[in-house]
């Protein structure tokens, strides 16, 4: 009896879902102020956990400014600043950080390399030393180097065995090429040998500077005690790189269908990326492609995920997202299937796309969409790090921190025939996929989608 | 992307130093249904939104040989349909409602994370109270579902190598308790599961006595409390599952591994059997691990990753788990190393610390580490959920994870020598390595 009568509460109360308020929340304007050297600092204070949060942006110094034969080097340069500098040891900076349960990390993007430190709010003062003190004095030590490079060739060996990861290394060279976001972040085998520490210095003295960097502090800390910290410390960081920041180069755009197999003899699935021209940052069809992707891949629900996963049970995932830069963007689709079902999945995905740039979506899937995007937009911005990262993120394009307030009223605005508009984006007739899996199961399925280079996986290099 | 994936391994550090402003056990206001559901209530007006969280105390352990797996499956098929909702429909209702959701299994417990706007709070609670009691195990729908977990299986263990090799170890470390087997469960258990044992697995473990609702955000409890009391409060309480009684027997000898298969470099993992997560040497074996393995200052990453480059990789430490599981240190090795010296190097490094200890320094450290960890934590309302839940399940009951810090800080220095002589034997250790045969150097 009680059972029956939950059914019937279930049945009102679903047919009275509330309305959605429109998302009230945005992002807090940060203070900004200047270091005597004149790095810039945007800063918000949150009192809610005893902890801080730090971002550096350094333009220019990511690994856009590589040449294609010392890939790596970005990354490399970025790495060493922690392994070593005039006054401390690698071992004694490591054992430093650690010692305080710290984060405290040196990372480098296409545009530009990076700093981030997360910690409790006392030991801040300590950490801002050891990364100015990284970030002026390192010192590029032989063995260091050589030890850093001797484990990344060595991880990258351990690369192709796994060919979820291997899928994605194949796809980056096949699709970019010589382009610097084809470049491994760690370095290929064949830059790695060629790279000497002489070659880290070098890069380091380019391109890194106080003029370049863009800090964002958020966390249980006064304004004036983090001025005084930050003035004690980074801000007496002087010089000036001797190179200006150059952009990153246009992307590639594929001309064409360019399929490329890589055989695994031993995977028992084969992995597919699907790769074609984007959009660019800063483009005002941002929102409007974000619904559309939602739909198409972005999402639990989405056509990608309900057709492959939910409704065939073809695999454990498949989505497709959008990634921006300054220079252009790039449209990737992913998913992997047990070899007999590759053929079927991938004709599968082709219709979708189809589909999509035909029909385009119904009102009830749009709106669904815009609440999707609106109501998990909140929790990006919950901590100090990921308001510390947008600030330094949106400063460093020169976008605005109302950025992402426009951002959501163009999703809130965005129509069922803009959505369909957006899915024109979707590729027809340009694009390159490669599959990673076993040749000779799979190869005659994927004949009929044209004609492919094939790779053995054991071959050298991606 | 939502993944509904499994949970390997849940290294969980509740936490909390005395008169913390962020969360304080007062803060949780708990109740207790009469049919047995405990909420925990924790508002957070920090972002307009809620994390709802359903934490069963159900997970591999409680599975037997034939339906290995199936606390995994389940995870699935509840995303797939009751009479009220329909497959897909949990999913189609959420994302409409601006929510977004994700579930793991694990050895001991079974999660269920909901994330949405703070409107929502009704309809979630419906749905999740609704699949609490009526999944339909729809026998189409469920064979489809199969698939996809079959393929998280290939992605996650048969495409990997340490995943393997892990795997191998695990079940011949441990032969007789439940924790022989992962939580993903053999292939030929996937492939042959029957729907009427998965519905009677179903049947026995999903009900309030057997779950702990936690919602943490943008709330009023009064409110909060009444719609759970409408929605949950009828549905009946199930008789109280049976206990794991298998206890694994004391090993009596070193037990080693040896995998060959096609690959580029060499896998290679070491475990002892270890105490569960409320026993007294659990504290002084997860402080020994902070110092063995935290990190680049730790003492196996120096030797093996730094000095004598042996291993690109090393990780590991003790389980956090209801019933004794494992400390476990799995190192990558580099592609030409000596494997025989990689695992000399790690004993070397046990008989220090079974002869001295760990140094103040490296206390000081793991206090500090621990700290923050628990911190960086609890700067989200999922952090937070996902702490008080964990506790339930773990240490039997979310109060208990605000002492737990007393715990590690009263560690003695003598303790930690008696942790290291008694674990770390050879008559208690397994040793795993995956040999590449047939790949290119």
């Amino acid at each position: 009896m009680k059972a029956r009568s939950i059914v019937i509460l279930i049945l009102v109360t679903l047919l009275l879902l509330p309305q959605l308020a429109a998302a009230a929340f945005k992002l807090p304007t940060p203070e900004k102020f200047t270091l005597k050297n004149g790095i810039t600092v945007y800063y918000l204070k949150s009192t809610e956990t005893p902890l801080i949060s730090l971002r550096l942006m350094l333009r220019g110094a990511g690994s856009a400014q590589e040449p294609a034969d010392l890939e790596g080097v970005a990354n490399m340069t970025a790495t060493l600043l922690l392994k070593g500098t005039s006054k401390m040891s690698a071992d004694a900076i490591a054992e430093a950080i650690g010692f305080l349960g710290a984060r405290l990390n040196f990372s480098c993007s296409d545009e530009s390399a990076g700093l981030g430190i997360d910690t409790l709010s006392e030991h801040f003062p300590k950490l801002l030393d050891i990364a100015a003190d990284a970030l002026m004095n390192p010192a590029f030590k032989e063995d260091e180097f050589a030890k850093e490079r001797k484990t990344r060739l060595d991880a990258l060996k351990s690369v192709k065995d796994n060919p979820g990861a291997a899928v994605r290394y194949y796809f980056s060279k096949v699709y970019y090429g010589t382009h610097p976001l084809g470049h491994l972040s760690s370095g290929s085998e064949a830059s790695l040998q060629k790279m000497a520490v002489a070659d880290v210095a070098a890069y380091y003295n380019k391109f890194y500077g106080p003029a370049k960097a863009v800090t964002a502090v958020v966390g249980n800390v006064d304004k004036a005690k983090l001025i005084e910290w930050l003035n004690g410390s980074l801000g007496k960081w002087r010089g000036a790189a001797n190179v200006p920041a150059s952009a990153l180069p246009v992307l590639p755009k594929p001309k064409g269908i360019k399929l490329v197999l890589i055989d695994k003899p031993d995977a028992t699935q084969a992995y597919w990326m699907l790769g074609a021209s984007g959009f660019a940052m800063g483009d005002p069809i941002y929102p409007k492609v974000t619904v559309m992707n939602t739909l198409f891949g972005g999402r639990f629900t989405s056509w990608l995920s309900t057709e492959l996963r939910i409704k065939r049970g073809l695999t454990y995932g498949a989505s497709s997202n959008f990634q921006t830069y300054t220079s252009g963007g790039t449209f990737i689709a992913s998913s992997y299937t047990k070899n007999d079902k590759i053929g079927e999945m991938l004709q599968l995905v082709f219709d979708l796309l189809k589909k999509a740039r035909a029909e385009g979506f119904g009102a009830e899937e749009v709106e669904s969409a815009r609440n999707y995007i609106q109501g998990q937009f909140p929790p990006t911005l919950e901590t100090n790090a990921s308001k510390a990262g947008t600030y330094a993120r949106l400063a460093f394009y020169n976008l605005g921190f109302d950025y992402y307030d426009k951002y959501m009223d163009g999703v809130a605005k965005t129509t069922v025939a803009e959505a369909k508009a957006a899915a024109q984006i979707l590729p027809e007739k340009d694009f390159v996929l490669v599959v990673v899996g076993k040749s000779a199961e799979i190869k005659d399925q994927l004949a009929k989608f044209g004609t492919w280079t094939e790779k053995k996986i054991t071959d050298p290099g991606f | 992307m939502k993944t509904k994936t499994i949970l390997l391994a849940l290294t969980l550090t509740v936490l909390t130093a005395s008169g913390s402003a962020a969360f304080r056990k007062e803060d949780v206001k708990v109740h207790l249904l009469d049919n047995g559901l405990k909420v925990l209530l924790l508002e957070d007006h920090g972002i307009p939104n809620i994390a709802l969280y359903t934490f069963f105390h159900v997970g591999s352990r409680n599975e037997r040989t034939g339906i290995t797996g199936v606390s995994h499956f389940i995870e699935h098929m509840m995303f797939n349909g009751t009479p009220q909702i329909g497959p897909g429909e949990f999913d189609r209702r959420m994302e409409f409602a601006g929510g977004a959701n994700n579930a793991f299994t694990g050895d001991d417990m079974t999660g269920y994370t909901d994330w949405f706007p703070a409107a929502a709070l009704e309809p979630m609670i419906v749905m999740e109270a609704d699949r609490m009691q009526g999944l339909l195990l729809d026998p189409k729908v469920l064979e489809s579902e199969r698939g996809v977990v079959a393929s998280e299986r290939r992605m996650s263990v048969e495409n990997n190598n340490d995943s393997i090799l892990s795997k191998n170890v695990r079940a011949t470390a441990i032969m007789a308790h439940p924790y022989h087997w992962d939580v993903i469960g053999w292939m030929s258990d996937i492939l042959s599961w029957k729907r009427d044992d998965i519905m009677t697995y179903y049947r026995t473990f999903y009900a309030p006595n057997n779950a702990v609702l936690i919602i943490v955000g943008d709330f009023e409890p009064a409110r909060a409390l009444d719609l759970i009391r409408k929605y949950y409060g009828a549905i009946p309480k199930s008789t109280p599952p049976p206990a794991v009684s298998t206890v694994e027997p004391p090993q009596i000898g070193t037990k080693r591994v040896v995998l060959r298969k096609a690959a580029q470099v060499p896998s290679f993992e070491m475990v002892w059997h270890a105490p569960a997560a409320n026993d007294p040497d659990y504290f002084p074996l997860a402080v020994l691990e902070k110092a063995l393995l935290a990190g680049q200052s730790s003492r196996l990453y120096k030797r093996l990753v730094r000095e004598e480059q042996l291993a690109v990789t090393v990780r590991g430490g003790v389980s956090e788990t209801l019933d004794p599981q494992l400390f476990t240190i799995t190192a990558r090795p580099r592609p030409t190393a000596d494997l025989d010296r990689l695992e000399a190097v790690i004993e070397e490094e046990l008989a220090k610390i079974k002869a001295d200890g760990i140094t103040d320094a490296e206390f000081q450290k793991t206090l500090n580490m621990i700290k923050s960890d628990f911190y960086f934590g609890l700067q989200s309302i999922n952090g937070k959920a996902g702490a008080l839940g964990q506790a339930e399940i773990l240490y039997g009951g979310y109060e208990k994870a605000f002492d737990r810090i007393d715990a590690f800080a009263a560690v003695k220095k003598e303790q930690i020598i008696q942790a290291a002589k008694k674990y770390f034997t050879d008559a208690n250790k397994t040793v795993g390595r995956l040999v590449p045969e047939g790949g290119a150097k």
